[in-house]
């Protein structure tokens, strides 16, 4: 017999979720009491870890070694037709470059791409920049058809065998959580230096897109139309080619289009490496030489190559209409004709400077917008440190000084945060809301003590109770042992840094991007105003976010927080308002009949059935936030990031490689849990 | 109906269980229950299968227009599926012009849907890559057949269906009934012998479904295929068919002539579909005649009575009589005699 007094009984009796909380209470309580007695409850001892990261490379290593004959001969393989690429490229005219472009625009999508490709491509000649931009095209010339061929072989393959596509499926997972950066290091010792390693690192982060999405064309094509194609007496070899690759034909050029967007934003990334004089490799100079003018130029040439090839790929995906090939031929006599024409006075297109004043000038405006304006900026970035990323980073209790609050922390400011911590989660259980009541503990606990200071004991415990609640036992389990992994492995500080940093920027997008989504739902004259500018950051390579960031704020976590911000916050306000507006009209029809005002409905209707679209919008704003804290490490963050560049730069394959397991674990985990939630909201609306 | 030449189709105990392994739960479910398929089916669900479509058997003659009625769920779709070998039946036999096609390996089966089968579906199955010759000439183009050939071919069957001059549209630019004449055409152009329908109207609005009905049973008229026509529509079997076949569960509760099922439903289920039906436009005066010898002499007030006639219009040349009258044959000769009170008797039955 259990009595009502039984602390297992009330235990018992509460919801998963205020259960889960309980524990993680009860846990980080306990660590906190004990620390001063048993100190390696708060950091994992330094003799405990096994060095993980110095097996993981010798064995790496080895295994590199011994392919790496094969690797070099398929990497002179491929220098054959990236070379080719690029001495083809170079040698055409310009005009004649220009024109093929907008020839291609014109058969792709009429005369807005043809006129998108004229404006874009002159922009690149004018900015001087062509040579560098031909190249960066020859690799993605390159890389691109090698990723689509993989990646539809192997979306083949899974659609053909269905026991290998569980498999197949995970294998994407990794390759796409994986961060860019620490592709390189492996690739690097493999290939050597040089730019195969940006062209084979490219196409493997360009396949899993192509890869996904020809499983899911063929996967959505009706099965009335594959059983059209049997009874119609075709072999599997024609049913496939003949109908269901051409079925499936709009799915298929999404994942070319995000296979190209991939491809070129993997090249212009691979350019740290260097070695090929490309426009990402223009981008990194200026930026460490301060050339902000010039290396905002050169980003721009990036985004405009973005745009012209995101649109113009994405007008295959869309555009039904055949437009008339005379003019394609047209365009293309045209612009031989003016090469032959004005063959001897073609100028070289590096003597395009038409725009290098313009950089000069708006360089020369920066620096005295930035000096003019130096304290405020300074103003902001500090304020935000000190009041907002510090505290999270290494909590109240260190960061609040004398320098930076203006008083000291004491131990009673400390008892005075906890107590009215304490004394909020009581009102809340009282009035019935436990698990919102432990939350605000939770939340206070972290504050005090900082993200990177956790106790780990509390943080295995948070993690799993959440991933408990999400997606049950299993889960809970997996998400365990993966965070022990990281933790036996010595990665446990710089994960942390990583979670902390990546966790403000989410945190940050989650409320900014949510407000500006709830915004754009309920008024559509914000929603075109913000819908091109989404739009545009989430075609412009990851990389180019560094330049204005670092414009303003110089190197550091400020800046990092910023470029991530920039960059995640996009999936965040398009979910909510697309979860948002596309409520079932006959649920807000219901609800207005009943007398429900505006406000009510957005709040009793609208919200909860968006719930699980939102949650996805989050989820995919947390693995851009992780994607973007590896590009970040360039302009100073520091945790696994750096540890994934700097592996890069001392070519240590064992710590990259687990750095970027590190980071690719914490991303799987946010993932998985955030689905969780999202699946049982699905399931609970009956969607 | 039947005669002694082989059955252009035959079904003997044909089981569709879905699950993995479900072919051995099957037999061991069929052992267990000493075959007793009702016993074995809910041994399977019990044991997580779905068992869709359960012991049936029947037979379709040559030139019969075969109607399989049922709900949604009931198995209908799959038991189609599994005479045409879009799945392979879990267990028993089908025959398709005496052969099994169980046991047909992969080529076989290729050869036999360009040469003998032809099916169309609900949602039309067209190739949205292709135009309307296209995809009519597309069974003959996986057969290596020249283009121009081909398109010859498809020109027949697309002029058959009434779409001529629609021949370089694009299925997305079609109507719901335009895009079914291509379903109906593609499944000729290989002068099939046997045809699968399934549900080819039920995507169609009322009016296009009637006409499209029409036109079927004209084209049949003069095509005489095998038909499997699938339908959850009971007007529309009623309408069609020569024999239907009514499914419920995965079992055929029923299976008869359009009068058999409206005059006497094997079930309440049956009853229960038939309720809605004009009884008096489906059902024949044959149906309710008593044949024999001592048939009277054609009166002078003979209503002209035909076997052939529907309930209803006989019950309107006999209102007010109140003796059996005789019934003629095509050729006019008095074959039986039927008494109008079981005309109205007839319309009646099954409304309690």
């Amino acid at each position: 017999m259990t009595t009502r007094s039984d602390p297992v009984a009330i235990f018992r009796h509460q919801t998963p979720g205020a259960q889960a909380a309980l524990l993680t209470v009860l846990v980080g309580a306990l660590c906190l009491a004990l620390e001063p007695v048993a100190p390696w409850l708060g950091a994992w001892p330094t003799a405990w870890t096994l060095p993980a990261t110095d097996w993981v490379g010798t064995v790496t290593e080895a295994v590199l070694q011994a392919i790496k004959p094969v690797a070099r001969w398929f990497s002179r393989l491929l220098s054959y037709p990236m070379n080719g690429a690029d001495w083809l490229l170079n040698i055409t005219p310009w005009p004649i470059v220009l024109g093929v472009t907008t020839a291609v625009g014109w058969l792709l999508g009429g005369v807005p791409m043809a006129l998108l490709g004229f404006l874009g491509l002159s922009f690149v000649l004018a900015s001087g920049y062509w040579s560098e931009s031909m190249n960066t095209l020859a690799l993605v010339a390159v890389s691109v058809p090698v990723a689509l061929v993989v990646g539809g072989a192997i979306g083949i393959l899974a659609n053909e065998v269905p026991r290998i596509k569980t498999a197949v499926d995970a294998v994407l997972d990794v390759m796409q959580t994986v961060p860019t950066f620490a592709y390189l290091t492996p690739l690097l010792l493999l290939f050597g230096f040089g730019p195969v390693v940006g062209l084979i690192a490219s196409a493997i982060y360009a396949a899993p897109p192509m890869a996904r999405n020809v499983i899911l064309g063929l996967e959505r094509v009706d099965p009335d139309i594959k059983e059209a194609a049997i009874m119609s007496g075709g072999t599997r070899w024609q049913q496939l080619f003949q109908v269901e690759l051409p079925s499936a034909s709009t799915q298929i050029m999404v994942g070319v289009n995000q296979s190209l967007m991939a491809a070129l934003s993997m090249v212009i990334i691979a350019a740290v490496i260097g070695g090929f004089d490309d426009i990402g490799w223009e981008v990194l100079l200026t930026m460490r030489k301060a050339q902000f003018g010039q290396s905002l130029l050169a980003g721009l040439v990036i985004v405009v190559f973005a745009v012209v090839i995101d649109r113009m790929s994405g007008a295959m995906a869309t555009e039904r209409k055949k437009h008339d090939t005379r003019v394609f031929y047209g365009l293309l006599l045209v612009s031989v004709a003016v090469t032959l024409l004005f063959w001897a006075r073609l100028p070289n297109p590096a003597e395009f400077t038409a725009l290098a004043p313009v950089a000069d000038h708006v360089d020369q405006a920066l620096t005295t917008f930035t000096v003019a304006n130096g304290a405020t900026l300074d103003a902001i970035k500090n304020g935000a440190m000190f009041y907002g990323l510090l505290p999270l980073r290494i909590g109240l209790d260190q960061a609040v000084l004398p320098f930076t609050w203006g008083f000291a922390w004491t131990a009673g400011m400390s008892a005075a945060l906890f107590a009215a911590g304490a004394g909020l989660c009581l009102v809340l259980a009282w009035r019935g809301r436990l698990t919102s009541g432990l939350m605000v503990m939770i939340g206070v606990g972290v504050l005090e003590t900082g993200i990177t200071n956790l106790p780990w004991p509390f943080v295995l415990t948070g993690a799993g109770a959440l991933a408990w609640v999400a997606g049950g036992r299993r889960l809970a389990l997996t998400v365990l042992v993966l965070l022990s992994t990281i933790l036996v492995s010595g990665l446990w500080d710089r994960a942390l840094l990583s979670l902390y940093l990546s966790g403000a920027s989410v945190f940050a997008c989650t409320v900014v991007g949510g407000a500006t989504g709830v915004l754009c739902a309920v008024s559509p004259l914000a929603w075109r105003v913000v819908r091109p500018i989404c739009d545009m950051l989430q075609t412009i390579p990851l990389f180019v976010f560094l330049i204005p960031v670092l414009m303003f704020f110089q190197i550091g976590e400020f800046s990092a927080f910023l470029a991530i911000c920039a960059y995640a916050i996009v999936p965040m306000i398009r979910y909510t308002r697309h979860g948002l507006v596309s409520t079932p009209p006959d649920l807000i029809e219901a609800a207005t009949a009943t007398g429900a005002t505006p406000w009510q409905i957005m709040r009793d209707v609208r919200t909860p059935y968006a719930a699980p679209t939102i949650l996805l919008g989050l989820n995919q704003t947390i693995l851009y936030g992780f994607a973007m804290l590896v590009i970040a490490a360039l302009i100073g963050t520091t945790g696994l990031g750096q540890s994934i560049y700097l592996a890069l730069g001392q070519a240590d394959v064992g710590l990259g490689l687990s750095a970027g397991a590190a980071m690719a674990i914490l991303a799987l985990i946010a993932d998985r849990i955030v689905q969780g939630f999202a699946e049982e909201r699905r399931q609970a609306l009956g969607l | 109906m039947t005669d002694a030449k082989t059955p252009a189709i035959t079904c003997r105990n044909v089981w569709q269980v879905f699950g993995s392994g479900a072919k051995q739960a099957l037999s061991t479910a069929l052992s267990g229950s000493g075959n007793d398929p009702q016993g074995a089916a809910d041994q399977l669900l019990k044991g997580g299968f779905i068992p869709a479509v359960q012991d049936v058997s029947f037979d379709v003659a040559e030139g019969e227009l075969f109607v399989i009625m049922g709900l949604s769920g009931s198995g209908k779709s799959t038991l189609i599926r599994a005479i045409s070998r879009l799945l392979q039946a879990t267990a028993g036999e089908i025959r398709i012009e005496g052969e099994d096609i169980v046991a047909a390996g992969k080529q076989r089966m290729i050869e036999l849907r360009r040469n003998t089968l032809g099916m169309v579906f609900q949602h039309f199955g067209l190739f949205p890559h292709m135009t309307v010759a296209e995809n009519v000439a597309y069974p003959l183009r996986v057969q290596g057949i020249g283009r121009s050939q081909r398109m010859a071919k498809a020109q027949e069957v697309i002029d058959l269906v009434g779409l001529g001059g629609r021949e370089e549209n694009f299925p997305r630019e079609l109507s719901g009934g335009q895009r079914q004449r291509v379903g109906i055409a593609r499944s000729l152009v290989t002068d099939c012998k046997v045809w699968f329908l399934d549900e080819p109207f039920s995507a169609l609005d009322p009016l296009i479904r009637r006409q499209l009905q029409d036109e079927f049973l004209q084209i049949q008229a003069k095509l005489k295929t095998t038909i499997v026509f699938i339908t959850h529509d009971i007007n529309e079997a009623l309408k069609l068919a020569d024999r239907i076949a009514i499914m419920r569960d995965g079992r055929i509760v029923q299976i008869g002539t359009p009068a058999d099922i409206v005059l006497r439903p094997a079930d309440d289920y049956v009853r229960e579909f038939s309720k809605d039906v004009a009884k008096g436009q489906h059902a024949h005066v044959r149906s309710v005649m008593q044949s024999g010898p001592d048939a009277p002499v054609a009166g002078p007030d003979d209503p002209g009575l035909k076997t052939g006639m529907t309930l209803d219009a006989a019950l309107a040349r006999c209102m007010s009589l109140y003796e059996p009258v005789p019934v003629h044959d095509d050729s006019g000769a008095i074959v039986g005699t039927v008494h109008p009170a079981d005309l109205a008797a007839a319309l009646q039955a099954d409304e309690t």
